[in-house]
């Protein structure tokens, strides 16, 4: 019995434990390849951070036992549609409130949706995510050049630096913790997660929950658009472009099931993005072809979701 | 003999009408700004090829989907099977037919080995789906050196376009898709499990093989779509970080669609209906050089207002015959 807690501890601190190796690993090829540690590091924590938010947010919506494809997307429109009205306004607190604005209004677009006409999450996801991409190719082609909107990089540069970015994680991070480990919400959607009929018996309002669950990645993908331009404020239609899936890979990544319910942690999309941002840093460090890193990185993610799952199996196939 | 009548009428009336009505649509759109829209050869290789491509791509999907499995590596094996078969016949030479061939059982392959990592890791699909994709794109780009294949040039490879090549795809695929999952035992096997897992384990239907033979059969049918895309130009480019999923999404509507004509018919060929009624809206597409950005929308738009339709219609129903009996009572 003692044996089977350590063992079920140990696996919950595999995803932990696998972002500690591999700070130890670029540590290690740092120092041997005589590079610059430190700015190796805040160049990671600026990669890392834009898909760290938006996967923080986004574990509200997997908690459920949903998931959504479309919020890269989302994170791409909202950040065109923020410096389209910074260039009208130039005020940076009109730009974020912005970006904020228009994610949550997708997130519950999508939520509404998917509730009013009891259609599932993923698929109205789907569609968004094509109606999303097409509004970036429209929003560039009428109101920028005809392939880029671009943000005076002066207005955001005193913002590009780890500790803004890091701070706007943290205070992220910690309100949703304190959502989800501290209110009824977080502990009604745990419920909906694991067992969505007892949920709905116990008279818990699954229509509701999904549209805070989006609400919350809402205010996360416009954070998230916010940090993309002030990390890039040259906004392309490949801003944003890989974000949609590395939340996905981050947040299983750091140990969230897929399933959702009461094994669900915030702190998984941020281990699970710093994590995948070290592995493919380590990847350019082996000076391995771009095709061999993904290749070894692919390996990787199956292995330790793998091993972080190890006690979870059951006799049938999962679906 | 009255009763009959009217079902098998009710039958080919619900086949047919999805199909029907997006063809009256989409000619009523072309004639309105004074386009044919089967004017040149090159209109009916677009159609069919578009009908062949996506009728194989919802295959795979759905063959997986309506066990329960989400696989987002569809497109990534699609990617490969090309490829590989494509550089093997480039570099020694070979015709369409060993391509065809060659890609069939390289999609086979990578399929097998994605179904084998499945029941070995026992992890959930989507999750086992995001590895593999991410390492079947990573393979390609490692074979090419990131440069992908190009075969312009090789007017063997290139010819394959035809009208007649891609109806001889459909058909054979629609055959054999039907024979495999409708009379063999795999086929009985493959359904009992679908529509109770543990039941059916319980009655001593293993699953394991059933699982790793779809994924197989999956493979193969990407293996073909492949071929088709990589024919179509006479180049494969590369796709790192997800890019090749697009190709999944293709097949969210005709699958649906099938699903519904399932009701009147085989569901394959509803499957088939399907991507017939994409192909129209395709073609639609091209011949009145829309917008990619607005092909998005407007495709995005049908497939929610069908799935709307689909999950509220026993609303809608009760909305029209409230209505209809409403109007009699006035009268």
């Amino acid at each position: 019995m003692k044996n089977s807690k350590i063992k079920k501890y140990i696996m919950n601190l595999t995803p932990l434990l696998g972002l500690a190796v591999l700070f130890a690993a670029f540590l290690i090829l740092g120092t041997v390849q005589d590079i610059n540690i430190s700015y190796g590091l805040k160049s990671i924590l600026s990669q890392s951070v834009v898909v760290a938010v938006v996967a923080t947010g986004a574990i509200f919506i997997y908690t459920l036992g949903s998931f959504d494809i479309s919020l890269g997307a989302s994170t791409a429109v909202s950040a065109l549609i923020g410096g389209i009205v910074y260039n009208k306004t130039e005020s940076l607190l009109v730009m974020t409130l912005v970006c904020i604005g228009v994610a949550v209004l997708v997130g519950l677009f999508n939520s509404v949706l998917a509730s009013v006409f009891n259609l599932p999450v993923f698929v109205t996801t789907i569609a968004m995510l094509s109606v999303l991409n097409a509004l970036v190719l429209v929003l560039i082609k009428v109101n920028g050049t005809g392939s880029q909107i671009a943000v005076p990089a002066a207005a955001v540069r005193s913002l590009n630096n780890t500790t803004f970015k890091m701070v706007v994680l943290l205070i992220f991070v910690l309100l949703c913790i304190f959502v989800f480990s501290f209110t009824k919400i977080g502990r009604m959607q745990k419920f909906l997660g694991g067992n969505p009929v007892c949920a709905k018996l116990s008279g818990i309002s699954e229509k509701k929950m999904a549209i805070i669950a989006f609400v919350m990645s809402g205010i996360g993908v416009g954070l998230g658009a916010f940090l993309s331009i002030v990390y890039a404020p040259t906004l392309t239609r490949n801003t944003a472009s890989s974000v949609g899936m590395d939340v996905i890979i981050a947040i299983v990544f750091g140990g969230m099931p897929v399933s959702g319910g009461a094994r669900s942690k915030i702190y998984a999309a941020v281990i699970g993005a710093f994590s995948m941002t070290l592995l493919s840093q380590i990847m350019v460090m082996f000076n391995l072809n771009s095709g061999i890193g993904q290749m070894v990185k692919a390996a990787i993610f199956i292995l330790v979701v793998f091993l972080a799952t190890s006690g979870q199996r059951g006799k049938m196939l999962p679906r | 003999m009255k009763t009959k009548n009217k079902n098998i009428f009710k039958q080919i009336a619900g086949t047919a009408a999805i199909p029907a009505a997006a063809f009256l649509i989409v000619l009523i759109l072309c004639s309105a700004r004074g386009v044919k829209l089967f004017e040149t050869e090159g209109n009916w290789i677009l159609f069919f090829r578009a009908a062949a491509s996506v009728m194989l791509t919802t295959f795979a999907l759905s063959l997986n989907l309506n066990s329960g499995r989400f696989d987002f590596s569809i497109g990534s094996v699609s990617l490969l099977s090309s490829v590989i078969s494509a550089s093997i016949c480039t570099s020694l030479g070979l015709p369409t037919i060993p391509m065809l061939i060659i890609s069939i059982a390289a999609g086979a392959v990578l399929g097998m080995v994605s179904g084998l990592i499945y029941v070995i890791v026992k992890l959930p699909p989507i999750i086992v789906s995001l590895g593999v994709a991410l390492f079947y794109e990573g393979l390609a780009f490692a074979i090419t050196n990131g440069y992908g294949v190009s075969f312009v040039a090789n007017t063997e490879l290139t010819s394959f376009p035809s009208v007649l090549n891609y109806v001889l795809i459909i058909l054979f695929g629609l055959l054999i898709f039907i024979f495999l999952f409708d009379h063999t035992k795999f086929g009985y096997e493959y359904k009992a499990l679908v529509s109770g897992q543990k039941v059916a384990i319980n009655t001593g239907i293993k699953e394991v093989p059933n699982a790793i033979l779809c994924y197989t059969i999956a493979g193969a049918l990407m293996g073909v779509v492949g071929f088709i895309r990589a024919t179509q130009t006479g180049t494969i480019q590369m796709s790192l970080n997800f890019g090749s999923i697009g190709v999944m999404f293709t097949a969210f509507l005709p699958m649906f669609i099938g699903g519904f004509i399932g009701r009147f018919c085989n569901e394959k060929i509803g499957y088939l209906l399907g991507a017939i009624t994409t192909a129209f809206i395709s073609l639609m597409y091209a011949r009145l050089n829309v917008d990619a950005s607005i092909q998005q929308i407007v495709t995005a738009l049908i497939l929610v207002c069908f799935l709307i339709y689909l999950n509220n219609e026993n609303k809608v129903i009760e909305l029209v015959t409230l209505k209809q009996y409403r109007n009699k009572k006035t009268k």
